[in-house]
């Protein structure tokens, strides 16, 4: 399989003009800045709350504009079409991701900036986010390979968004319902304590473990939704 | 390029095939629907072969330049987008995008993918079904010129659809493939021209029963007979009789496939249905009429009958 720069490049600006021109998808964009700019606070929890926000956009923008981005190629049978073309199906999965990931990072700064959230670790912080945003975007894209149509796709997120970002507040109840503890494995989960633990002041060392676990999360998400993606195209 | 049977039921749908493709000359399918996604399915498998479907969608947020552009950089073609504007006649179109095209232009659009192909071989499902009569035109015109360099085939339900572009039209059934015959309008116009004085001769066959002159178009006879030195000519079952002799008669009906089969018999070879032995030495032929009408054929004829019928 064959990868080529100026395909993916081709794919990239294609999808970029596709996403900004159906404001049905591109108006996601709003929600994380909007979120921010609710829940600015003060308060001693800003790190929890900010963590939230987070959550919740990884989920509501990254996620569901990869869904649909290849849920509406499927829909069309354009990407039968891309099959028969030169360019390769990594050639189109990268396009879509990097597109995705852009989009994701810059919008997640902006939202950062307006809410305030002032990290002692930077360059920690933007890691955390980045892998992330990779996770997401393999979600988004196991997500699109199941749903035939845009309508399908943009409800297949929701599942997510329970999951991923409800997760962390069901862990409220975990002194009733022990099971409860595998939330705390959820990348979300994760990315919340290690906001909050960033901001108690915890040595770097203490931190390592969330961005492991994220990063793990990120691997055999990714890798998933590769073989997926192999698989299902294959099926078409 | 070989195609598998398939089978469903028990019963051959499509036999195995092998379909001989050449540069320069478009093929043309016709079958039923059933038939054409099972060749679609079978063609899908190979690696050099275009497939352009028909419920082939686009990309609706795109201009039609934008498009190009996308299809340009992935295929590697190597014309310049606004040559292939002016090519494909959508100077008008280029800056609109694609979701606001009038219907079949963004039919024909969609087709024009086969242009950005890298395979040799390039499948069309009912490219025209959809098209109003100047895309089907022009992309008639395109495919033409695309197919000095690839080999084209066109995979259609409508034999009229297969027409527009198709230099060879087969039919596919359980069979197999069966070349269409299929002269152009030049050939045919000629042809005609050349036997134009004998379709202008008006053939009537006068006869006369109870005092009236009937005239009957020679299709509708079904033979003639020699009864008493007058020719009594048979037409469902009616006899009349004709002042005309057997010789002239020969004479006149030659060209309406019509055949003296015995001295004092002639008959429309049209209606025959069944060439009876009834010895070594003595035939007849039964026609497609009715049980009783049988005509007898003479042992020297039969020869010429064989020859004429090329049995």
């Amino acid at each position: 399989m064959n990868v080529s720069l100026k395909r993916i490049q081709a794919i990239f600006i294609k999808d970029y003009k596709e996403f900004s021109r159906n404001y049905a998808v591109s108006i996601m964009i709003l929600f994380p800045i909007a979120f921010a700019l609710l829940y600015r606070t003060e308060a001693g929890d800003q790190a929890a709350i900010y963590a939230f926000i987070m959550n919740f956009s990884l989920a509501m923008l990254t996620s569901f504009v990869q869904a649909c981005l290849i849920a509406e190629e499927k829909e069309r049978n354009t990407l039968r079409s891309l099959m028969m073309t030169p360019a390769s199906m990594l050639d189109v999965l990268i396009g879509k991701s990097a597109l995705v990931f852009l989009i994701s990072a810059a919008v997640l700064a902006f939202s950062t900036y307006l809410f305030g959230y002032e990290s002692s670790n930077v360059m920690l912080l933007a890691a955390a986010l980045g892998i992330s945003i990779l996770l997401y975007t393999a979600i988004g894209t196991i997500c699109g390979l199941y749903s035939k149509t845009l309508l399908e796709a943009s409800l297949s997120v929701f599942p997510v968004l329970i999951i991923f970002t409800a997760g962390p507040f069901a862990l409220v109840f975990e002194d009733q319902y022990p099971f409860l503890e595998v939330l705390r494995y959820l990348p979300s989960s994760q990315l919340s304590e290690l906001l909050v633990e960033m901001e108690a002041g915890a040595a770097a060392g203490e931190l390592t473990k969330p961005l492991v676990v994220i990063s793990l999360w990120a691997v055999v998400l990714t890798v998933v939704s590769f073989v997926l993606y192999k698989r299902r195209l294959m099926d078409q | 390029m070989n195609i598998r049977q398939v089978n469903a039921n028990g019963q051959a749908i499509i036999p195995s095939l092998e379909l001989t493709m050449e540069k320069g000359k478009v093929l043309g399918i016709q079958t039923n629907v059933q038939r054409k996604k099972i060749l679609l399915a079978q063609l899908a498998e190979r690696e050099d072969v275009y497939l352009s479907f028909a419920e082939q969608g686009e990309y609706t947020r795109l201009t039609v330049e934008e498009l190009l552009h996308f299809l340009k950089s992935l295929s590697g073609h190597s014309q310049p987008v606004h040559s292939m504007l002016q090519l494909f006649q959508l100077g008008d179109y280029q800056k609109v995008r694609i979701a606001n095209l009038p219907a079949s232009k963004k039919i024909y659009l969609s087709l024009l993918r086969v242009y950005y192909a890298q395979q040799p071989i390039i499948v069309l499902e009912e490219p025209y079904f959809q098209l109003e009569e100047p895309d089907q035109l022009a992309f008639a015109r395109l495919l033409e010129e695309l197919a000095e360099e690839k080999q084209i085939l066109i995979l259609t339900a409508n034999l009229e659809d297969a027409l527009i572009s198709c230099d060879e039209v087969y039919r596919l059934d359980e069979a197999g493939l069966h070349l269409l015959d299929i002269t152009d309008a030049d050939d045919e116009a000629e042809a005609a021209h050349e036997i134009g004085e004998a379709e202008f001769k008006i053939q009537k066959i006068p006869t006369k029963k109870n005092d009236k002159t009937i005239l009957f178009n020679p299709p509708e006879i079904d033979y003639i007979e020699s009864m008493n030195s007058t020719a009594v000519v048979h037409v469902a079952g009616e006899t009349y009789t004709c002042a005309l002799t057997l010789a002239e008669l020969e004479e006149r009906l030659l060209h309406y496939g019509f055949f003296r089969c015995h001295r004092s018999y002639i008959v429309n070879l049209q209606k025959v249905r069944e060439l009876i032995t009834w010895t070594k030495n003595s035939y007849s032929l039964r026609l497609t009429t009715g049980k009783d009408s049988v005509v007898p054929l003479s042992r020297t004829k039969l020869a010429e009958l064989k020859a004429l019928l090329n049995i």
